[in-house]
Formats: structure tokens, sequence, C-alpha cells
């Protein structure tokens, strides 16, 4: 039941998103219309994926930092992102994907860098330090990008900043695919890691003696989950919300277990971020609102309202 | 070699990486079936790194550690999980579960990566449930049970994992004298009826001593004494090794420690 | 040249005059050299000023076009027209300005852009016992006061009237009947266009295109692709230097506009259209041009 509610609400968000727009499109040219396939199916397609993947990111990560607090971007990406699109347009470097693969790869710097730190107590990944290690790396990554940005000429760098924040506005088909390419990889190996996560929510003494290879399922689980967050934040900038309130919400309706956590968050992620971003293109037309406030705005009340039926039952 | 015998500790001998002294010191231990072995010495003897050691958690610079005759460390553990079932000192729940939810996380030692949980599972939980007196709060929050009925919530997931032998690290730490009695009760309980091997480590000499079969007393990391609960518990050796003065009295033929005070000889 | 000089004085006092009541300026014929500026601070020099330090590229063209180019003795690195202010020493960018650097050039007047970290530079610079004024300069209508107030603290007072004069004209002329549109792209992602608070939009309507969001009260907003395509503005103009369409014109999203798809650019230099400025009629002329160029 709460899954066939789940995949209306998807439906409803993606034919919302395709039907809705200032350009005014009448229903019956829907099918036809350049505007719609060129621009708001790519759009609500990538949103989707984004809120999806986010979401599991979220998901997984909550499970192996052992923090529910713990939001994707937490972890030092979206500064070692926003620092690799400010470089790339300090350099002008050119071409359509100079930005988001510069971004990309920053945010994999970001992410070996707090790799590495996380070792450093000795055997094992330290949850403790992965989450100081990326606050700190994200710290230092915005600074770095804040302090490349007063020192050089170019106003385009101040609009990095925007982009960093854009959301959803470069969505073309082509992103559509490298993403959809792209993220099923990192999406399995977190599904795969479903049992053993369950019991890591244990500790990490009792899912070793049940069974779970705490270290292997730790290692693949973040750094899949920040694969995720790294290529979301390449297409589509920093937002945030998606990746902390989704996987809450997911536990009060679906419960603790993984294997349905899992493919419930995607839905859900997906399903909010689109809802978010035609929000967002229609709240303040003809501008447009950063999608992350928006997504905020819709989830932390959504959230909420869930709390206190959990609470009272 | 014995076939009862599934987890044995011959001469085992650890340092963690730094210290200044062994941790473990040519200890042995062996764990049968149907039998209760409590493992028993003060702070920092060791109890928890032999445990690490034998379920191959830890490599011994020296000695063996075997399972069923094979090398505890070469156990998959998945395998292992199957035989063996451990309830740690500690559980720190990330997210709040329901007691049927958590139990149920002790069948999935045997449960495929993709596989859903069959009737079998849900049988074994119930049944686990049932040994430990916890069915009726099948449907409750953990975070609503007191010390005593979460302490056999987790017995009753080590119980769902269907292992030959039970293994428990301080299990009775802050429960009161009702719900520690019905814990070594329920144990001795499983260990009688269902032929389980039990080794607990225990702070609570007296207890052990009325349910256990057999004693592992430690001392700075070596054995001091081991055998029968009458044998290994007089004066003189639980005396050096707690390091204070102690009179033993007999209690349904079992020794009993009475730590004495200051003034007294 | 002095029949001239005796014209503009006139006119300069007239439009002094009516002036008068505008934006908060007290501008007696002789006497204290005093200004209140967009701060709402009086500030009064005991002359006129002489080391002058701009800290904005359109600050240091009015000194110029009103004669007192040879006072300045300090700009911003982005200060680059009229080409003799290149030979000025340089204060840093500005942003925020180098208190320092600029006490270092021993100014008795520093002019800057209100803005907050501004103000701060400015209390700054006061504590130093440095005469500092702020003024608004972000529309077409603010060019007419600041060269005015500018005249006063330089003692240039005539050919800076004569120069507001000219501006204010500029500014109150009604818009040119527009059969065209264009939209003002500054950045592609996320797409920001610029609204109908802006020097830009007054400028093309004065040129005779209408831009598709004057609607948006704000001097810039965020908007989406499609909301541009809907628009469907003739030409789409970019501030650029060269003629080269932006990189997003190849991209298939953008193509949904048409002027995009056409290959309809406008290119806007950017010293000439970036800033208001005292050429600002020239501007106009130019922008008129390229209309009908593109035509």
């Amino acid at each position: 039941m709460r899954w066939l509610i789940l995949c209306l609400l998807g439906l409803f968000a993606v034919a919302a998103a395709l039907a809705v727009g200032p350009a005014g499109v009448p229903l019956r040219e829907l099918a036809g219309s350049g505007i719609v396939w060129d621009l708001r199916a790519p759009r609500a397609v990538l949103g989707f994926l984004v809120g999806g993947s986010l979401a599991v990111a979220g998901v997984g990560l909550q499970a192996v930092v052992r923090n529910p607090l713990a939001d994707p971007f937490l972890l030092g990406l979206s500064g070692g992102a926003g620092l690799g699109a400010v470089v790339a347009i300090a350099l002008d470097v050119s071409g359509p994907w100079a930005v988001p693969l510069a971004a990309f790869a920053g945010a994999l710097l970001a992410l070996v860098l707090v790799y590495r730190m996380g070792h450093v107590g000795g055997s094992g990944l330290d949850p403790r330090i992965l989450l100081l290690g990326g606050v700190a790396v994200g710290a230092f990554a915005a600074a770095v990008t804040t302090a490349i940005v007063s020192l050089a000429e170019a106003t385009a760098l101040r609009n990095a900043f925007l982009w960093l924040w854009g959301g959803l506005s470069g969505a073309s088909w082509d992103t559509v695919l490298v993403l959809a390419i792209y993220a099923p990889i990192p999406l399995v190996i977190i599904a795969a890691a479903a049992r053993p996560l369950d019991l890591m929510t244990l500790g990490e003494e009792p899912a070793r003696y049940l069974g779970a290879d705490v270290e292997a399922v730790k290692r693949r689980v973040y750094v899949a989950a920040s694969l995720l967050t790294a290529a979301s934040v390449a297409v589509s900038g920093v937002i945030g919300f998606v990746g902390l309130i989704v996987p809450h919400v997911g536990r009060l309706v679906w419960g603790q277990r993984h294997r349905t956590l899992l493919p419930a968050a995607f839905l859900s992620g997906g399903t909010l971020l689109v809802l978010a971003d035609t929000l967002a293109r229609t709240v303040v037309a003809p501008r447009e609102l950063p999608v992350g406030i928006v997504t905020a705005l819709v989830g932390v009340p959504l959230f909420a309202l869930l709390l206190r039926r959990w609470t009272i039952a | 070699m014995d076939d009862r015998v599934i987890l044995a500790v011959r001469d085992a001998t650890f340092r963690y990486p730094g210290a200044e002294r062994d941790a473990l010191m040519g200890v042995s231990l062996e764990a049968r079936e149907g039998e209760f072995h409590a493992v028993l010495g003060p702070n920092a003897s060791g109890k928890t790194t032999l445990l690490r050691v034998a379920l191959g958690a830890l490599e011994p610079a020296a000695g063996a550690a075997e399972i069923l005759g094979r090398p505890a460390r070469s156990w998959p553990r998945r395998e292992l999980a199957r035989l063996v079932g451990v309830v740690p000192q500690r559980e720190d729940n990330l997210f709040p579960q329901r007691v049927r939810e958590t139990v149920l996380l002790g069948r999935y030692p045997h449960l495929s990566l993709w596989g859903a949980e069959r009737p079998a599972d849900h049988r074994a939980v119930t049944r686990a449930l049932e040994r430990c007196d916890v069915l009726h709060l099948a449907d409750r929050w953990i975070w609503t049970l007191s010390g005593g009925e979460y302490q056999r919530v987790r017995l009753a997931r080590a119980l769902a994992q269907e292992p030959r032998l039970l293994v428990l690290d301080e299990p009775g730490i802050s429960l009161d004298v009702r719900h520690e009695m019905e814990l070594f009760e329920l144990v001795r309980g499983l260990v009688d009826r269902a032929r389980l091997a039990v080794i607990m480590i225990t702070h609570h000499v007296n207890l052990a001593a009325r349910f256990a079969d057999r004693v592992l007393l430690l001392a700075e990391g070596h054995v001091a004494e081991s055998g029968a609960p009458g044998d290994v518990l007089t004066r003189e050796t639980v005396a050096q090794v707690f390091s204070w003065p102690v009179a033993i009295q007999e209690f349904a033929g079992r020794p009993q420690m009475v730590p004495l005070r200051r003034n007294q000889s | 040249m002095r029949r001239w000089a005796h014209r503009t004085h006139l006119a300069g006092l007239l439009a002094l005059a009516v002036a008068a009541c505008a934006r908060g300026e007290r501008a007696p014929a002789d006497g204290p050299i005093a200004v209140t500026d967009d701060a709402g601070r009086t500030v009064a020099l005991a002359a006129p000023a002489h080391r002058i330090v701009s800290l904005l590229p359109s600050f240091t063209e009015i000194l110029f076009a009103i004669g007192a180019g040879d006072r300045v003795a300090g700009r911003t690195t982005w200060c680059d027209y009229p080409p003799e202010a290149r030979e000025i020493p340089s204060v840093g960018d500005g942003i925020p300005p180098n208190v320092e650097a600029v006490a270092a050039r021993r100014p008795d007047l520093v002019v800057v852009y209100r803005s907050g970290p501004n103000v701060t530079a400015a209390e700054q610079l006061e504590r130093l016992g440095i005469s500092t004024v702020l003024f608004d300069l972000n529309r077409l209508e603010d060019l007419g006061p600041v060269i005015r107030r500018l005249g006063v603290l330089t003692g240039r007072r005539a050919p800076a009237d004569s120069l507001a004069h000219v501006m204010d004209s500029l500014a109150s002329e009604p818009p040119a009947p527009s059969p065209q549109s264009l939209v003002f792209i500054v950045w592609d992602n996320p797409p920001i266009v610029i609204g109908g608070g802006s020097y830009l939009d007054r400028l093309a309507a004065l040129a005779g295109a209408r831009n598709v969001f004057h609607d948006i009260g704000s001097p810039s907003a965020q908007v989406s692709i499609e909301t541009i395509a809907a628009r469907d503005p003739d030409f789409v103009a970019v501030l650029a230097d060269t003629a080269r369409p932006p990189a997003y014109a190849t991209r298939r999203e953008w193509r949904a506009v048409r002027a995009v798809r056409q290959g309809r650019f406008l290119y806007l230099p950017g010293t000439l259209f970036g800033r208001p400025s005292p050429r600002a009629a020239l501007a106009v002329r130019e922008f008129r041009r390229l209309l009908e160029v593109a035509q």
C-alpha cells in the first residue's frame, strides 16, 4: 500500500514537472513540444536521478558514519567540488563538460583526503574521524575557493558560486545519460550491502559477530555514497536536505531494514527533488529559487509531521 | 579429540600493539557441548582479549585457537556466526527498532545476500523469543524495555542464530538481583536442555560458582586456576587474584566468596 | 570656449536650481565646499580636493570627464578608461578597499561606491582623518547627482553641471519605440538575466529594444531557460569584447531559445556598457548601431 502511494506520488511529480512551466504548453501539445522534450523532460529525469542518489547516499552514510545527522555533503565533497569548479573557471577551461568534470575531480580529491584521514587510527575506517575529517576538508576547500575568487580578476568566478547553488537548470539529455550510466554502479554496491548495514546499526563489534565483514562494508559503502554525491554535485551543484531528511522519513514509514529502506529512499528522494524543482520554477515566476531552499522548506515540515505520528504510535 | 569440544584455545599469548606487557600469557580454554564455562578475573586480567582470540578476531603471537578443529581465524565470518552466538558487552543501537526486528538480525548469517527471510527464519525468531521469555514483548520498541528485558532480547538474538556455542561478555552488568538470576537460570536451562556450550565472562564470582560447570580464573593475563568451581575458588587463590582478603562459605554445594572488612582477620 | 562657458554656466545654474530638490544635495553657488553623500553623511572640505583616490571605474571616468583627471592620485585595477587613467597608481581591486594602500596615496578625498563593506572602509578612512564620500551609482539616473557633487568637491562645478545636465536629459528621455526585443544573459548555469531595475535595461530602452525581463524589478535575477524561450526575445545581448557566440550557444537545451538558434547575438563591449558612465549617450548610439547592423 505504501509502495503504491509512493509510486503514484512519483509519477505525479514527474507528470507535473512535464506539464507545468512558464512556456504554458497546453496539455494536448505536450508530447510534441520541443520545450517539453528538450527542457522539462531531461530536467525532471535528472532531478529524479539526483534526488534518488542523494537519498540512497544519505542512508548508506548515516549507517557507516553511525550518525543520524550525517548528510552526504558533510564529507567535504561539496567544498572539493566548489574548488574544482572555481579552478576550472579561473583557468578558463573551455567546453561544456569542463566545469562538471572539474567539480567531480575536486570532489574525488576531497574523498581521497578524507578517506586517508579516516584510516589514521590504524586498521579500519573510524566513523568519527570520517565525519570530522569531512568537515575539516570541506572548510579548507571552501577557504581556498574563497581565496581564489577574491584574488582573481574574472567576474565569472563570482558566478561560479551561483553555479554551486544552481540546481537543475543545466539539465540536458547528455547529463542524464552520463548519470544514468554511472549511478547504477554505486547504487548497486550500496544495495548489496543492505544486510550488513542492518547489522552495523547495532555497532561494529556485534555486527562482526553476526557475520558482517565490517571493514569491507564501511569502505565500499563510504566510497559508493561519496561517488554518488560527487556526481550529483557535478551535475547540479549542492542540494542539501535530501540526503539528510529522506532517510529519516523512510525509516519512519518503512522501518529500519535496508532492503526496503534503500529502494524506498531512492523513490522518495527522486520524488521530493522533482516536486521541489517544479515549485522552485513556478513559485516566484519568472524568477527561480535555488532548489535547495525548496527541499528544505518542503522536507522539514513533512518530517515534523511524520515524527509526531511516530512518537504517538 | 573429543568431538564435544566446540572451541579450544591452547597456550595462547597475545600483546596489543604498543602495550607494555602481554595481555594473555599461555592461556588455555575449552568449550564443550552441554557445559557452562565461566571466565572470571579482576579488571584488565585479559578476559575480553581471551574471547577475541578464541573467536579469531585477534591472532595470538603464540599458541592456537581452534573451532571445531579448524583455526579460529580461518573460519569465514558468516559460517562462524551460524555456529557461535555472541552477546558482546556493549551494543549501541543507532536507530529505534522493535524487538522482533532486532532479534531477526540474528538470522542474517543464515540468509543469502539477496534472498528474503523464509518462514523457517521467522519460526526460529519466535522460538528464540519464547526460550528467553520475551515473546510477549515482540512488538515493543526496544527503548521501552527494562535493562533485564533488553538483555534477554539480546540473548534471544544470539539464540536466533541457532548456535552450538553461546558466548556472553559480562551480561549481568547493571542488572538487579532478580534480572541477573533470571538470566543465569535461563542460560543454565539452555545448557541443560538444549545442550548448548556456554562461555560467560562475568564479574559475579558467586553466581558463576553457583551455575557454572567449570571456571577459568585469570590474573594479569595468565591462568591462576582452572577447573570445577569448588577446586578453583579457594580462599588463598581468590584473595591472591583479587588482592583482597575473603572468606569462602559453602552454599548448596558450591563455594561462595565473602569479602572481608579491613579490621576482620 | 568662453561663450560656451557662459552658456553652460547659466544652464548649470538653472539646472542647479531645478536639481536643488533632487537627491540630497546642498550646493550653494559659491562658498563652503560641502555635499551630502548617499549614506546621509555631510562631507565638507576646506578647499577643492586635489589628491583624489577613486575606488570605482565610473568615478574615475567622471573625474576625467569634468577635467579633474590630473587630480586623481589613486585608482582601482579595474579603472581602464580613459587610457590616461592607467598611468595612475593602483590601490588594488577595491573589493573590499585596501585602506592602507589608499591612505598611502595621501589623498584629501576618497570617492567610494556605497555598499556594506565599503561603509566600513569609509569609517576607517575617516578615522585616519581622510574625507570620504559614498555614492550610489547603479542606474542612469544616478549619474547626474554624482557628477554634480563631484563637481562641487573638485571645484569644477561648471563642467560638472553641464555634463550632469546631459546625463539628466538622457535619463528623462522616454524609451524609443521598440519593435525589437532582447534578453541580457549574464551567466548560463544557472541562467542569470538583467532585469528592469538596471542600467543596461535603460540603455536598451533608449536604443529602441525592449528587455523581455523588464518586468522583474531587480537588476538581475535567476530564471530558467524555458522562461527565456517562452518570452522569445529577438536578440540575446551579452557583455563581451569579442564577437564570438558564447559557449552555451551550441547546447541543445539552449537552442529552445529562438535567438540562440538563429545566432542573433549582440556583443556589448564591457568597458562601454558594463557600468554607468559619462559615455552613456555614446553607449546608446552604439547600441542603436548594433541593433541596425544585426538586422
